[in-house]
């Protein structure tokens, strides 16, 4: 009986297989013909790009144009979003791993783009930049090279990310404060004292940190000005470097005026799912962490609001500490070297550094390439809010670019070493413990995690 | 039956064939699509995710790109703050979550059945947050936990002066997040519990009524025994789907503040899709299945020894 049982499993486990095998051969042998197909008879190629920006926020104009100036040369491109989270990632990197669906996209961190370089799902450019003379540091400045992965270029880095702190200038009018250019933590923790009034639900805020949505990439904005892009980790890159006093002046800041009140607590952030666009556009605090809403400044129907808004660099510990400038290149574009059309997608990537960009800057994204004329740049940024921007420092603190920027260089297990860090934030936030001690913490568990 | 006559006809290399195994072979054709799909969908990432949790696998680097690291995987966990910590709080959660869920789900389809008006409009209404979409019911509790939320306004109406912000406090997340899932499971349970209730033999309770046996003595002495198949059914698959809860902990909490709300399931996700450690998380997920296995395992024993049903 039992010698029956194994061999009607075995038998049904060989037909199973055999199945298996008469599926595969036929449905390769149609893809090929399928590709030999539109290749050959000289078609239009439609390349498929991913991107985390909706649609409507520039990368469609972009592409409108793009597929206006080439439907002569038989290259149309077609936008598809993903949501830009873990889970949003985890498609796109199924996707490129398992085919060549997508023919370009965006990465948005410096650890993916590595991820993705050495785990052969961006294509290495060396070659057609060479073949096309098209030399990235002409574009970019020699901050492109800090983008390179084992010093070959797998993205053309197409945004500046460059931040500052946003302000509400008609309080700072109000209060009678300057806007600042310059300004020390001492200094900036004493505006936020001045501009926080109010009690319960009508109370206004000095700063919102948005902590709900991430605390250390918020802190890294103001500490990397001092440590510069790699300050996670000692020189070496083999040890954490939570413990330097940077890093603890930085987290003591951000604690005060959580518990003196100038800022929504942690706790308020995460209980309240606080978002920056409704506290700041809302009127419910003076400042806040980053000017990435700038989107939703401009879209008055959903966020009505008259206030002008204003940019001001991250203040620093004391002055003389501005060794680097918060930003560098963002929105790097990739081609899935999977892609059946890589010379056409390299022609769209081209276009899109040099000239494409001028369609996202009115969605709040600046231009990395030195092929744009910054006023115009500014112009578009502001296009239909004139009223709500104070121009001057937007574009001082956000669009003219500086050679100073804080690009990171090193990401091992990067992700792991936030959410070490992150945990011990969150314990200092909500008021548990001293901050020297949970750095220490975080960089005995930090260090732990990069010897294993 | 005509594949198998018209063959027989012909005559050839299957009409040779014993009865028995010609029996077995249009059997075994017929499950042959869902025995495929069992192969494919389950068996294969079964031993595929066994071998790789004896790897280093980094699933960026490709298919094939691993190094074998023998049991590592399995030894390093223990050292693992996060593991632990996690497996802890995802025992603690079932722990807390199963025995309440079923205790209130066998009251309340007793006293509906029993005392109430409108029962299936009731029973519907509890079922709702069953059949809801997990992700909604998660966001209308993260509503409700905020602190102008309901559950905070009931507790502060209730004379607490400073009522804890519940899902960013050390002590309370995890309570509010068993509450939340209590809610939502125990109308299921309860459904359950009500299609047996109303298959329990009459003659039984009108004896127990001659004898002069108590509301509650009917129901500890015949109910509660009656439907102790019932439970133990509620009791394993309540046990398995706490084991593997994660859509609420990632909507509500993403596993803070600290590690106080982070449960396996989470941090296996973690470590996969966000460390990119495809062979260590493979090995915590192997853990939990034996983890899983070894609990229902107990369960049957216990099972077989009080009842053999």
């Amino acid at each position: 009986m039992k010698k029956k049982q194994l061999a009607s499993l075995l038998l049904s486990t060989a037909m199973a297989a055999s199945l298996l095998c008469a599926c595969g051969a036929p449905a390769e042998t149609t893809t090929t013909g399928e590709t030999a197909g539109t290749e050959g008879s000289g078609e239009t190629i439609t390349l498929h790009m991913w991107g985390g920006v909706p649609a409507e926020s520039g990368p469609q104009a972009a592409c409108d144009a793009f597929n206006e100036a080439y439907k002569d040369k038989g290259i149309q491109v077609e936008y598809e979003r993903f949501v830009n989270d873990d889970t949003g990632n985890v498609k796109l990197e199924t996707n490129l791993m398992g085919g060549s669906e997508i023919d370009l996209y965006m990465t948005y961190t410096m650890a993916q783009l590595t991820k993705r370089a050495e785990g052969n799902m961006a294509l290495d450019l060396t070659e057609l930049c060479e073949r096309d003379g098209f030399v990235l540091t002409d574009y970019l400045g020699e901050l492109a090279n800090s983008y390179n992965i084992n010093g070959k270029p797998y993205s053309l880095p197409c945004k500046l990310d460059q931040y500052g702190m946003v302000l509400n200038k008609d309080m700072f009018d109000a209060a009678g404060i300057e806007i600042p250019t310059e300004w020390t933590y001492d200094e900036f923790l004493d505006i936020c004292k001045q501009l926080t009034h109010g009690e319960g639900a009508d109370k206004v805020y000095g700063v919102y940190w948005n902590s709900q949505q991430d605390m250390m990439q918020y802190a890294q904005y103001l500490i990397s000005q001092t440590l510069g892009g790699d300050n996670m980790y000692t020189a070496d890159g083999t040890a954490t470097n939570f413990t330097d006093p940077v890093w603890e002046e930085t987290i003591s800041l951000i604690s005060t005026t959580m518990n003196e009140g100038y800022a929504p607590t942690h706790a308020d952030s995460v209980t309240e799912k606080l978002s920056q666009e409704s506290m700041f556009l809302g009127g419910k605090t003076a400042m806040t962490i980053g000017p990435w809403m700038v989107r939703n400044i401009k879209d008055t129907a959903t966020y009505p609001h008259d206030f002008v808004t204003a940019f001001a660099p991250y203040p620093v510990i004391e002055e003389g500490q501005r060794n680097y400038t918060q930003g560098g290149y963002g929105d790097f574009l990739c081609i899935n070297p999977r892609s059946e059309h890589i010379d056409a997608a390299w022609e769209f990537a081209k276009w899109y550094l040099t000239e494409g960009g001028i369609y996202l800057a009115a969605g709040g994204r600046v231009p990395a390439a030195n092929t744009y004329d910054l006023e115009a740049v500014t112009a578009e940024f502001l296009s239909g809010a004139e009223d709500l921007f104070d121009a001057e420092s937007l574009q001082r603190v956000l669009i003219e670019p500086h050679d100073n920027y804080a690009a990171p260089s090193i990401t091992t297990k990067s992700n792991e070493l936030s959410d070490i860090a992150n945990q011990q934030l969150e314990a200092i936030y909500t008021n548990q413990v001293s901050v020297a001690d949970s750095l220490a913490k975080a960089k005995a568990d930090g260090d732990a995690a990069l010897a294993g | 039956m005509t594949v198998a006559k018209g063959k027989q006809r012909t005559g050839g290399w299957f009409s040779n064939l014993k009865p028995q195994t010609r029996d077995n072979i249009v059997g075994y054709t017929f499950l042959l699509p869902n025995l495929i799909g069992c192969m494919l969908f389950t068996f294969l990432p079964v031993v595929f995710s066994l071998l790789i949790s004896f790897t280093d696998w980094d699933y960026t680097k490709g298919f094939g790109n691993w190094n074998f690291v023998g049991v590592q995987n399995y030894l390093d966990m223990w050292q693992d703050e996060w593991f632990v910590d996690s497996l802890i709080n995802t025992l603690v959660y079932t722990i807390a979550v199963v025995p309440i869920t079923i205790f209130l789900a066998l009251v309340i389809s007793v006293l509906i059945d029993k005392y109430c008006f409108a029962k299936l409009p009731i029973r519907l209404a509890m079922l709702m947050p069953y059949i809801s979409n997990v992700v909604a019911v998660a966001i209308v509790w993260v509503m409700m936990y905020s602190s102008f939320g309901p559950v905070t306004l009931l507790v502060k109406a209730l004379g607490v002066e400073n009522p804890p912000q519940w899902l960013a406090d050390y002590t309370w997340a995890m309570p509010a997040v068993i509450l939340m899932s209590i809610w939502s499971n125990v109308g299921y349970s309860a459904l359950i519990y009500t299609s047996s209730i109303q298959g329990l033999p009459q003659d039984v309770y009108e004896a127990a009524d001659i004898d002069g046996a108590g509301e509650l003595t009917k129901f500890f002495r015949l109910t509660v025994p009656f439907l102790s198949p019932t439970t133990f059914f509620l009791v394993i698959t309540n046990v398995i789907t706490s084991f593997q809860i994660f859509a609420p902990i990632q909507i509500m909490t993403r596993g803070g503040p600290g590690t106080s709300t982070y449960v396996l399931v989470y941090y296996i996700y973690r470590s996969a899709f966000g460390y990119y450690k495809m062979g260590y998380a493979s090995s915590m997920a192997w853990i939990l299945f034996i983890l899983i296995f070894i609990v229902t395992m107990i369960q049957w024993r216990q099972q077989k020894r009080i009842h053999d049903y």
